[in-house]
């Protein structure tokens, strides 16, 4: 009797522990007709999995849900599943999902995630079937850019783009009315001279009306893109050269960029600030200790509309010659080839109805907070409570400079950007952490 | 159930298979034994499936260039070497061997202070002052690091304001930005989330010290100082040995704190070897550079618990 108990709860424990171990089986998913076209294979009765960064709404599952409830009325016989990703974590928990072989089949993020990262290391489905004449017609008016963005190297699509912004910084208006800095800024053009920046960050700081009028937060890679922007606008450097082979943020322009800004941090112009992140100066901003940002654009605002109390005024970064040139911002699909041509067909289905559906595609964008890449969608904010507001950023979309962030090593001259900055805060040879930065940024070009 | 309730269903059995020495048989004792194996298998399944193999992979590992979507290369002891020309692993190492250094003795005599002084306190106070310590261990770390992270902020964080309230910082400080103080803002914060579980097992294995052996030494005339060092501190030594070795372990293994807090800035000044395993690892993708400082990292905190073992194990 006691040798059967012993036998059967030990049976009870290793059966209570496999139970923990979950399965990895596919339900639901049909036989592969070796198809490469979406159309043509049956995709009944397929599960796939969607995983998705928080860009704008689709952070929010109400939303997703509801694209979802709309994409099965046409498609009842697929199943979508999504799983919400940060920025924080998201990295890590898609980076064990590739080593365990249990990716997702969607993805939706970046090109320099999807291209760049998993797309070059052979994990990404080639979408090239998406980029119809049509498609690519209607995305190349918008962006020529957009399109060599979702392009590799080796001329394959790895992201069908949906939405795209360009990143832009925004100041305290009221702020910079009292503290008489208004003076610096072309309220017509939203721009302003790297000159006049200068004077309004002294006007602001003579005024005692902000802790600090700048901070430059160097405390990690999010939100990076202001800060590349800030300073190659400064002299009009560049980060990259023009197709994207190598880092050039040690060019003279930059150098003086970066050693102006090192001057003002001495002076207390601006602040070198490594123990912030984008979203620590941006809720500095939104409670008035720092006078502008340089992290924002629409879906920013949105964001912390509830918690401002002042007119956060949207602005091109300061250049010498007035004419600035913005980081952009392009949010898209991607396949991770998991070896199944019907969870494939399936995927691309849900990119198409996502993207391209002519009801879907624009309220698929609008939850985004960005602009759509098809410019046959028009304005998709016509009409909406937002149309104002995003008719503002819309004026910055010109301005989108060159979309250098498909450049190989991108993730790690990220870091090695921060901790450059770090060092010119701290006070390190501009020229000397600038060099520093596009030898390390360089070297992972070619990892 | 009395020896004799024990024993007679024994003697029911052939004299010949009975153990001479505790009045078992042979094939009981096997069955005995077998029972215990088969209790034991379900977490010798997970101990050999999630430690026992994964240090081997990582040592395995280690020895080659492993990276995502590419076959490893075996690059003998190369990373290993690579390791020890890293400025990076040794601001690392050295950052790491600091929080070790200071955390593990403040945290244990710390903890030993607060525990001898609420011991003795009746159940409701001693409990409430228990709750207080053990409250940031139960507390998420986010949470903490978010709290801790507003305190210190440079411009509206409540440390500035005090420090500058009471005279003893003129400007404000940028307590997490600046080289000098980050490391020990992190060993701070490491501290008060540490003395939690010392201080529960303290005041458990004070109240178990033999009362009648320190009542003794007082009617002896024994000071207070002498009773705790010659009655108390023998007994609680066997805790003090555990509390010194899973600080140690924790501290080396600072990690989360770091990433929520520092990302290892500024300029690496908080870097520690777990914070640069995973930056390597999971950011980098470099998996066999990341096991070869996991396997040293390994080592030496094996090195350290053995010494603590020996030295403690010998007052012991």
């Amino acid at each position: 009797m006691k040798k059967a108990l012993a036998l059967v709860m030990a049976g009870v424990m290793a059966l209570s522990l496999a139970a923990c171990g979950g399965s990895t089986a596919n339900s639901g998913s049909t036989t592969s007709t070796g198809s490469t076209g979406s159309q043509n294979t049956n995709t009944s009765g397929t599960e796939i999995t969607l995983w998705t960064y928080p860009i704008g709404s689709w952070q929010d599952s109400a939303t997703v849900d509801g694209f979802i409830a709309k994409f099965n009325e046409k498609h009842p016989d697929i199943k979508v599943n999504v799983e919400y990703l940060d920025y924080t974590n998201g990295d890590d928990k898609v980076t064990t999902a590739i080593e365990a072989k249990n990716t997702p089949d969607i993805i939706f993020e970046g090109p320099e995630r999807l291209v760049t990262n998993w797309g070059a290391k052979g994990l990404m489905v080639d979408l090239s079937d998406l980029w119809t004449e049509e498609a690519t017609a209607d995305i190349s008016q918008t962006s020529e850019a957009v399109v060599n963005a979702c392009k590799s190297a080796d001329g394959k699509y790895y992201e069908y783009p949906m939405c795209m912004t360009a990143h832009n910084m925004a100041i305290n208006y009221e702020l910079f009315e009292k503290a008489g800095a208004l003076q610096y800024i072309d309220e017509e053009t939203r721009s302003w001279t790297t000159d006049n920046f200068v004077k309004a960050l002294e006007a602001i700081k003579e005024s005692g009306l902000a802790a600090t009028p700048a901070i430059v937060y160097c405390g990690g890679q999010g939100g990076d893109q202001g800060t590349r922007a800030l300073v190659n606008n400064l002299y009009s450097g560049t980060y990259t050269n023009a197709d994207h082979t190598a880092y050039t943020a040690n060019s003279e322009a930059n150098v003086k960029a970066l050693q102006l800004l090192q001057d003002l941090n001495k002076q207390g112009l601006v602040n070198f600030d490594p123990a912030a992140q984008a979203s620590d100066e941006l809720q500095m901003f939104a409670n008035g200790t720092a006078a502008m940002t340089f992290c924002w654009n629409a879906s920013n605002e949105a964001t912390y509309a509830s918690q401002v109390n002042f007119t956060p005024y949207a602005m091109n970064f300061p250049s010498d010659d007035g004419k600035a040139e913005l980081c952009g911002g392009i949010w898209g699909f991607g396949i991770f080839d998991n070896g199944d041509q019907a969870k494939i067909d399936a995927a691309k289905t849900f990119i198409q109805f996502i993207c391209d559906d002519a009801t879907q595609g624009p309220a698929s964008v609008q939850a985004t907070g960005f602009f759509p890449v098809r410019a046959s969608f028009g304005n998709v904010y016509e009409g909406t409570e937002n149309a104002e507001r995003m008719a503002t950023f819309a004026t910055f979309l010109p301005n989108m400079g060159d979309y250098y962030n498909v450049t190989g090593g991108w993730t790690e001259q990220r870091t090695a950007w921060w901790n450059m900055l770090q060092e010119i805060g701290g006070g390190t040879d501009v020229k000397t952490a600038a060099d520093k930065f596009v030898t390390t940024a360089n070297a992972a070009i070619a990892k | 159930m009395t020896t004799s309730a024990i024993k007679k269903p024994l003697k029911q059995k052939g004299p010949s298979k009975r153990s001479t020495v505790l009045g078992i048989s042979q094939a009981e004792a096997r069955r005995e034994t077998i029972s215990a194996y088969l209790f034991l298998l379900p977490f010798l399944v997970v101990f050999v499936g999630f430690v026992l193999i994964p240090m081997v992979m990582c040592l395995w590992t280690s020895f080659f260039d492993s990276t995502m979507a590419r076959e490893d290369i075996f690059v003998g002891f190369g990373n290993y070497i690579k390791m020890f020309q890293d400025e990076i692993f040794w601001k690392a190492l050295m950052n790491t061997a600091l929080i070790v250094v200071v955390a593990v003795p403040t945290v244990t005599a710390f903890s030993l202070w607060v525990a001898s002084a609420i011991y003795k306190m009746k159940g409701a106070a001693c409990s409430f002052f228990r709750c207080v310590f053990y409250l940031p261990v139960v507390t998420g770390t986010v949470a903490v690091t978010v709290v801790w992270k507003w305190m210190f902020n440079n411009y509206y964080g409540i440390v500035n304001y005090i420090a500058k309230g009471t005279g003893l910082i003129e400007n404000n400080v940028n307590w997490l930005g600046n080289e000098k103080t980050a490391i020990w803002c992190i060993i701070l914060i490491l501290f008060t989330t540490s003395i939690g579980q010392p201080i529960v097992l303290y005041v458990s294995a004070l109240g178990n010290v033999d009362a009648s052996l320190v009542e003794a030494a007082e009617v002896d005339g024994a000071t207070r100082l002498q009773t705790f060092w010659k009655i108390m501190w023998p007994q609680i030594t066997p805790t003090t040995l555990y509390i010194l070795v899973i600080t140690t372990i924790n501290s080396f293994q600072c990690f989360a704190l770091i990433q929520l807090l520092t990302s290892g800035g500024p300029n690496h000044s908080t870097d520690t070897i777990m914070y640069y395993i995973y930056y390597k690892a999971f950011k980098l993708y470099e998996y066999g550079y990341g096991n070869a400082m996991g396997v040293i990292l390994a080592i030496v905190i094996a090195l350290f618990s053995a010494l603590q073992f020996k030295v403690a194990g010998k007052r012991d």
